[in-house]
């Protein structure tokens, strides 16, 4: 397709500025995001036995409910039964408190409920391992663990930034889309390959990335549209405040259990995984029901809801119900569910986990490509010592990727260690410190000394996932291996990186930000 | 070809105002849409969700190719004017509150 050059030029050049400036941040969103894609295993692998007594029996939950209301009354403003447990989701019976003065993204306490033996209440704070949803906070703050608030804005304009190197990056490649697709070239120029290669993942991933761009940009700003909608238009009506403190569940409403029978007549192929029990806008007791349907999108990453009528257990309202949705409620639940990835089953999230790793790959290749081609514009002036922008870059593009995967390795493998006591503030600890570290180290010692350094230090941390289940086996029963496989695998990929990447520092091109031949020359390597 | 080459260089003109242009251009069509579509009188309806999420591909849409006005000025100028009948249309449906 023709496009007119000087288009094609300026384009280029906004490509490259705005993928410089998201593209690190980006990388973190879709490795962090990635692993969000088995967020349910990766709880169940990083939480420790309980100490809680075996969940009762769905039939006996209402005995449990009443020993928790009469000495937690605060219960009553909403608990949830949780129909599925594991190590993931310990109590039958579990209620959150927010902390005072927490708005809606605040911080809660949870409290895990059971009844022992003798059918005397315990109740636990020590909860499931939070490592998993502090990926996800990672994930969805791209990498800055700041204020929700602050956060927010910060992802929305990299979100935006991304949105405007997706099209650029299509107006670019249109003129040479037909000769460039399919070609790999894997010759002597190596800025060449890399370019085939960032526009092979591009093209092929593209319709996964304007999905991304368009559902951050909503994820990240969709406070401000509904203010300035509501500012704008003939509607009064707020949207509902989350908490609104009243009295107490009044009336009995209807158990669990006949909930659940309930449910399975009425509608058939709807898994039901918890119960919220709790209040509406108005105070009154309201009943959510969350579940899946494998045949059907979910609203959220794992799990889809329904309102019902708390007395009976009925359905009142199916606007995120698969199969029971008007139009409207189906369109906008496809949103979310391709945002989630929650569609399609396990087949699906190992898809996105694959386009959200690649995704990653992408942003790190047009880092690799912005430091590449300002380094051939230096060459063509006469001078190979690299400025300090391309150097600084470089050593950011080595150091933000594995101080990311490891730093995440690192905090991942500590819930078999820190065990039951572990906060998601030690974890976001844990990450930031060896991210850090990984950082300072790269622009200490350049990129390519850097890399040689920090690959193996990467695979290191990433061996720690499968060693740390080997160490705490006693006190922390593996389960769901194919965590410490995977990350096993991971850190094997990273040592063969290394291989590749000390080939090059020693022989490939003395003006590349990757040779350090004095090095070679020093180790006896080349 | 007579129009003049583009270049890179008014980039701040234009993407400013993609950005403020883009948003209010944005906002004006997804209140048509909630008009077509009739949102009745909350956003926090499925209709209404729907309205809101067409912002973000107006927005993306707008900020991305607001490079191809001629200059910052004309970009300026041309949303400006898309926006006002865009509004116009709002104040016609009734919908501006």
């Amino acid at each position: 397709m023709k496009v007119r050059t000087d288009i094609v030029r300026m384009y280029k050049d906004i490509h490259g500025w705005v993928g410089i400036i998201s593209g690190l941040a980006l990388f973190v969103a879709f490795y962090a995001g990635a692993i969000t894609m088995f967020e349910e295993p990766l709880q169940r692998w990083a939480s420790p036995p309980s100490r809680l007594a075996a969940p009762v029996p769905l039939e006996r939950t209402p005995e449990l409910i009443r020993a928790v209301l009469a000495e937690h009354p605060e219960a009553g403003r909403g608990y949830q039964v949780n129909l599925q447990t594991g190590r993931e989701n310990p109590a039958r019976v579990s209620w959150q408190m927010a902390d005072r003065g927490a708005d809606e993204h605040g911080a809660r306490r949870t409290f895990y409920a059971a009844l022992d033996t003798d059918g005397r209440l315990q109740v636990e704070e020590r909860g499931p391992s939070p490592v998993a949803q502090f990926v996800d906070v990672l994930h969805q703050q791209v990498g800055l663990m700041l204020d929700h608030e602050i956060a927010m804005p910060i992802m929305g304009a990299i979100a935006l930034l991304y949105a405007i190197a997706l099209v650029s990056g299509v107006i670019v490649l249109l003129p040479s889309l037909v000769k460039d697709l399919f070609a790999l070239r894997s010759g002597k120029n190596v800025k060449r390959m890399w370019l085939d290669v960032h526009n092979l993942l591009g093209v092929f991933s593209l319709p996964f990335h304007i999905v991304m761009a368009l559902t951050a940009v909503v994820f990240a700003f969709h406070d401000q549209f509904y203010d300035a909608q509501e500012a704008s238009f003939a509607y009064t009506e707020e949207r509902p405040a989350v908490a609104a403190a009243g009295r107490m569940i009044p009336a009995e409403p209807a158990s669990p259990a006949a909930v659940v029978a309930s449910l399975s007549r009425e509608v058939p192929g709807f898994v039901p995984v918890a119960l919220a029990y709790g209040k509406g806008r108005d105070s009154a007791p309201s009943l959510r029901a969350m579940g899946r349907d494998a045949r059907y999108g979910l609203r959220g990453p794992t799990y889809t809801v329904a309102a019902l009528d708390p007395a009976s257990g009925t359905v009142k309202d199916t606007d995120y119900l698969g199969g029971r949705q008007d139009g409207w409620g189906s369109t906008v639940t496809s949103f979310f569910a391709l945002h989630f990835g929650s569609f399609g089953g396990v087949g699906v999230r190992w898809a996105y986990f694959l386009l959200g790793l690649g995704g990653a790959f992408l942003f790190y290749t047009g880092n690799l490509l912005w430091v590449e081609s300002r380094r051939r514009r230096e060459r063509k002036v006469g001078t190979v010592k690299q400025t300090r922008s391309t150097r600084v870059l470089g050593a950011l593009t080595v150091g933000v990727p594995l101080g990311c995967m490891a730093g995440i390795s690192v905090t991942v493998a500590a819930a078999k260690p820190l065990g039951a006591g572990a906060t998601e503030g030690m974890h976001s600890l844990i990450y930031h410190a060896v991210f850090a570290g990984f950082v300072f180290w790269g622009l200490l010692r350049g990129s390519a000394r850097g890399a040689l350094e920090l690959l193996p230090a990467a695979a290191l941390a990433m061996a720690c996932i499968p060693l740390a289940t080997m160490l705490f086996i006693s006190a922390h029963p593996a389960e769901v291996i194919l965590v410490d496989l995977v990350a096993g695998a991971s850190a094997m990929g990273l040592m063969a990186a290394w291989t590749g990447t000390r080939r090059r520092v020693c022989a490939g091109p003395r003006d590349s930000v990757w040779s350090d031949r004095k090095a070679a020359a020093r180790k006896g390597l080349s | 070809m007579s129009a003049p080459l583009l270049t890179s260089r008014d980039w701040l003109g234009k993407a400013s105002a993609g950005l403020i242009l883009g948003f209010v251009l944005a906002l004006g069509l997804s209140g048509l849409l909630a008009w077509a579509i009739g949102v009745s009188d909350t956003f926090f309806s499925t209709k209404g969700q729907l309205a809101m999420w067409s912002m973000s591909p107006v927005w993306c849409l707008v900020l991305s190719l607001c490079f191809l006005f001629r200059s910052g000025l004309r970009a300026w100028t041309m949303l400006a004017l898309a926006s006002a009948v865009v509004w116009a249309g709002v104040y016609a449906t009734g919908m501006l509150a």
